[in-house]
């Protein structure tokens, strides 16, 4: 019933937009990648978990530093190492130093040692924000040189991986870091030292297949992404329709992959617990 | 002053506000559910975007829809209404966040007052006089026992995040205890998503009296007087009057005067509600605040003059208050009464329908109908079952009585069941007509 018999259309007065026009600041409302519904920012709390499907959303370094790590014992190291363009590709330059600015970080993992409830680690946290954490010549270095230090000083790592694989841009030498990155992580593991790796949405391609599966003990978060190929490589490749939970975290710990699945509220204090019962052993056996 | 308002509201609030915007020159845009395509608040605001299906829960609190539409319809400002987001002090800081202004108190004064226990507290360090309870939350059981021995039975225990009647159990004896405080619990627990308790000794024979606060921006508060609401059905306000016939001048000056000493501890931005239990021996406690407009507004409208919409408007806009304490004055008496679809015959269960024919009472002087129907509507079963409310101003109690009678008498309604008789027998019961009725009233003297 039209009561006041409106027309159906009538003119619009355009005003001139003032400073006080209605507009939602990005991030406010952030959208979640597992169950697709628009979230408000705040709701996700201090974990930053989906509060309808429980997804988890995706860390930078420094929020995962904070985290996990106590507060203010994360010292960084090889802070400043960035890429040289070894293959000189065009336009490779300009996309990292917008990343760099944009993100605050030099490269896509962020390395150094810190304490976990006082505890002494090797630590490292890729970030998706920088290229979608994928793996070139800085990454394969920094990592590198992480677990020759860990080695030396006879420390365990601990590795929060996140990866879209390998960079692109880098070629060969991207490949290349998968076989260097093991080698230095085989070595930590004849010292006798822990590693474990904590594989957080995405972790695919050379990251997959190399580093992120040496942990001694492998944990993932909950609904993460884990796998080599991407899945419309496979399913164009293989002719085949997916199972929909595919390369989920879920699929993989069935399938034996990986050891166990944390939810993120309590993943501090199972690494607390995990780094002191090896901790102890350690003493006990030295 | 703004350009556009949106109301994230519906039913007679919406259109209340509506109308103020209108008088004001503010264009307005209504938001609706699917339910709600048809009314009146759709059809008389400037414009109107549908938010949702017809659950509350998916379209009038659904807050990431209202912000969409007030960013869409370049809305400067939201005015909550009353019930809904109103008290939502997320929907308020997210208001903030995008550049809204919400017509309302803080987000910060929200929650402090929205935790009750808090309220309760923070009344007490500011030297207002409370319902003699608990010092904050009871965790246990013990706590609870050994407070009610100390206050004496019976006692009321409530849920520190509530509100509607929810999450509360009397006491009777200690041997209730146990059980009513695990029942209040879960109840708070499933309502409100925290199973927080606090405790009050019940004042048993009181009358609900509550003030009308108004704070603008730069500090300024005053109170418009107070309303007098103790005709309640199971924590249901049913009838209103202003002023309040049990209390002195001396006594609402002195009211007034912690209302606002109450307010004013908190910052107070905006038009509140404080409310006060009133017990036979002439005392009052702080019971709670309401961070919001309420239902009952219009009876302190007529006694003084003064529209609370457009104050609200006005104080979001940034002006000071257009009055001040000494310039209010308090004229006459006002009576309202809240007419719902509802069946009497069968315990007032809500009886939604479509409104075959109506006429409203209309004519003289100091008779205003706030209202959201019309015939040919269909009320929608999703929502309260209020659908107008009739309010009278007289030159004193006698008189706005008889005008509320003739209009009781005048209106006229087919196709739904409205308790507009229950109203008559109210208003012609003799304890009504003497004044003397308290909280318990209408559950003990009407067989329901």
């Amino acid at each position: 019933m039209n009561l006041f018999k409106k027309k159906k259309y009538v003119p619009v007065t355009v005003r001139p937009s003032s400073e006080y026009a209605p507009h939602v600041p990005d991030g406010l409302w952030v959208k979640c990648i597992v169950c697709g519904k628009t979230v408000y920012g705040k709701e996700t709390g201090e974990y930053k978990i989906c509060p309808h499907c429980g997804g988890c959303f995706r860390l930078s370094a420094g929020e995962r530093i904070e985290m996990i790590f106590d507060e203010g014992s994360f010292q960084e190291i090889n802070a400043n190492l960035e890429t040289k363009n070894p293959l000189s590709y065009p336009g490779y330059e300009k996309t990292i130093a917008g990343l760099q600015k944009k993100t605050g970080l030099r490269e896509a993992v962020v390395t150094g040692k810190g304490e976990i409830a006082g505890l002494t680690v090797y630590g490292a946290v890729m970030d998706s924000n920088f290229m979608m954490a994928s793996m070139g010549s800085v990454v394969g270095e920094k990592m590198t040189r992480l677990f020759e230090k860990a080695t030396e000083e006879g420390l365990p790592v601990v590795a929060f991986t996140a990866s879209g694989g390998a960079r692109m841009q880098e070629g060969i030498i991207s490949l290349m870091q998968m076989a260097k990155v093991s080698a230095a992580v085989n070595r930590h593991h004849q010292a006798g030292l822990l590693y474990i790796t904590v594989i957080t949405d995405p972790t695919t391609g050379g990251v997959t297949a190399s580093f992120a599966m040496q942990g001694d003990i492998i944990l993932a978060e909950p609904k993460a992404v884990i796998g080599f190929a991407g899945r419309r490589v496979i399913e164009q490749t293989m002719k085949h329709q997916l199972p929909k939970n595919f390369q989920t975290a879920e699929l993989v710990l069935e399938n034996g992959f990986i050891d166990k699945i944390i939810p993120r509220p309590q993943l501090k204090e199972t690494l607390i617990k995990l780094l002191r019962i090896h901790n102890a052993v350690k003493g006990a056996g030295a | 002053m703004f350009h556009k308002i949106l109301i994230a509201n519906r039913g007679e609030i919406a259109v209340r506000i509506i109308r103020a915007c209108k008088e004001m020159g503010i264009q307005t845009a209504a938001v609706f559910s699917e339910a709600d395509r048809d009314a009146l608040h759709t059809q008389m605001a400037d414009e109107a975007v549908c938010i949702g299906p017809p659950r509350a829960s998916e379209s009038y609190l659904n807050m990431a829809n209202i912000i969409s539409a007030a960013c869409l319809t370049k809305s400067e400002a939201i005015h909550p209404g009353f019930g809904f987001l109103a008290e939502n002090s997320t929907f308020a800081a997210m208001c903030r966040d995008c550049s809204i202004r919400f017509i309302g108190p803080d987000p910060e004064t929200i929650d402090i007052m929205g935790d009750k226990a808090n309220a309760r507290k923070k009344m007490e360090e500011t030297g207002v006089p409370v319902i003699p309870g608990s010092s904050g939350l009871i965790n246990t059981i013990e706590e609870a026992e050994k407070l009610a021995v100390k206050l004496g039975f019976p006692v009321m225990l409530k849920a520190a995040a509530g509100g509607g009647g929810k999450g509360i159990r009397p006491v009777g004896k200690v041997e209730e205890l146990e059980s009513q405080f695990y029942n209040a619990q879960s109840e708070a627990k499933a309502n409100f998503g925290n199973g927080g308790l606090y405790m009050e000794k019940i004042i048993e024979n009181a009358r609900h009296i509550e003030v009308q606060i108004l704070g603008d921006n730069f500090g300024n508060v005053i109170h418009l007087g107070e309303r007098d609401c103790s005709l309640q059905r199971r924590n249901q306000k049913m009838l209103e009057e202003a002023p309040s016939i049990a209390i002195t001048d001396e006594k609402r000056k002195a009211l007034g005067e912690e209302a606002v000493k109450a307010a004013k501890a908190v910052g107070y931005k905006n038009a509140g509600t404080i409310e006060f239990l009133y017990d036979k021996n002439g005392r009052f406690y702080f019971m709670e605040m309401n961070t919001r407009i309420q239902v009952e507004h219009p009876v302190t409208e007529m006694i003084t003059g003064i529209d609370i919409v457009k104050e609200q408007i006005r104080i979001a806009a940034g002006e000071p208050l257009s009055v001040s304490q000494d310039t209010i004055s308090l004229r006459g008496h006002a009576i309202e009464c809240r007419i719902n679809a509802e069946d009497p015959s069968r315990g007032f269960a809500p009886a939604p329908g479509k409104i075959q024919y109506m006429l409203l009472p209309s004519g003289c002087l100091g008779l205003r109908v706030d209202s959201a129907v019309y015939p040919g509507y269909y009320i929608p079963p999703y929502y309260d079952s209020m659908i107008a409310k009739l309010i009278v101003l007289g030159d004193n109690r006698q008189d706005a009585i008889a005008k509320m009678k003739r209009a009781l008498e005048e209106f006229v309604i087919e196709g739904v069941s409205t308790n507009v008789d229950f109203q008559l027998e109210l208003i012609n019961h003799p304890s009504y007509l003497s004044g003397e009725y308290d909280t318990g009233f209408i559950m003990n003297e009407f067989i329901l």
